[in-house]
């Protein structure tokens, strides 16, 4: 679903798919466009001869991006995203890796 | 790289996991072959959404809402057969009412069996699992975790694992 960020951490074949988080597979209750999806993963295993080996698969996803955002509009946020919306500032550690460590965070509580 | 999944992801979303993805460095990627033709082998299934049996232990959502940098590392065992009356998902980070509604959204136990039935595989693993996709330290992870499902899926005889992200 997010191809890049799945083949940066080394996996060692992948098949990339268009489709929202949340939903890897297709909809719920769609028992074909899941068979579907699953097969042409699957399909991927005896054709990949080596490391790093990435195929996109052609399925398309049935609605706009934004109609699939809304569908997920009623979830709260990440409990990072509502850090991160009260303490701006602390953004740049998750756009740089830096991440806090426990002990820091409740010795600043 | 011609898919653009990011365009389903909210702008803030998006930003940050490019810049995840563009830092990450794979280092040796563990590789082997399919020793088997597809059709002979046996297929589990690890999915990222945090699914856990309503009779096993809770992924640890009231940890990481206290420490927003911090993610449960640890996995659940999902037999064969389990369904979604039977779990709940606990990823903070997803929207988990598509796997309640219908599990094999996020874990296609089901599908696999029917893709056994058709040939296209020779049987689902009795045993399946879930981690939680959202660790953005993932020494756990990588050093215990995976090592312990990887023993599980030896002793089951499971040839090849597919890694459903969810």
């Amino acid at each position: 679903m997010i191809p890049d960020l799945t083949r940066a951490v080394g996996v060692p074949r992948l098949a990339g798919i268009s489709y929202p988080m949340s939903r890897p597979l297709g909809n719920p209750h769609d028992a074909e466009g899941q068979r579907a999806v699953l097969r042409a993963t699957l399909e991927v295993l005896p054709r990949a001869l080596e490391p790093d080996t990435y195929v996109e698969l052609p399925f398309v996803w049935p609605e706009s991006p934004a109609k699939a955002r809304n569908a997920s509009k009623g979830i709260p946020p990440p409990p990072i995203v509502e850090l991160v919306t009260k303490k701006p500032w602390l953004l740049a550690n998750l756009y740089s890796g830096r991440i806090p460590h426990e002990e820091v965070l409740c010795a600043k509580d | 790289m011609s898919i653009d999944s990011y365009r389903f992801l909210d702008f803030a979303t998006r930003q940050v996991m490019k810049a995840w993805a563009a830092r990450q460095q794979a280092g040796v990627i563990p590789f082997t072959r399919l020793a088997k033709r597809l059709s002979e082998c046996t297929v589990a299934l690890v999915s990222t959404a945090a699914i856990a049996r309503n009779d096993d232990c809770p992924f640890d959502q009231e940890r990481e809402r206290r420490n927003p940098w911090w993610g449960d590392p640890s996995f659940r065992v999902i037999p064969l057969g389990t369904s979604e009356s039977d779990v709940r998902l606990y990823h903070l980070h997803i929207d988990p009412r598509f796997g309640q509604a219908d599990l094999d959204v996020v874990l296609p136990m089901r599908r696999l069996t029917e893709l056994a039935q058709e040939g296209v595989v020779c049987r689902p693993a009795a045993r399946h699992y879930s981690i939680m996709g959202y660790i953005l330290e993932p020494d756990v992870l990588v050093g215990q975790t995976a090592p312990a499902i990887a023993e599980r899926m030896r002793a089951d005889g499971v040839d090849a694992a597919a890694l459903v992200p969810a």
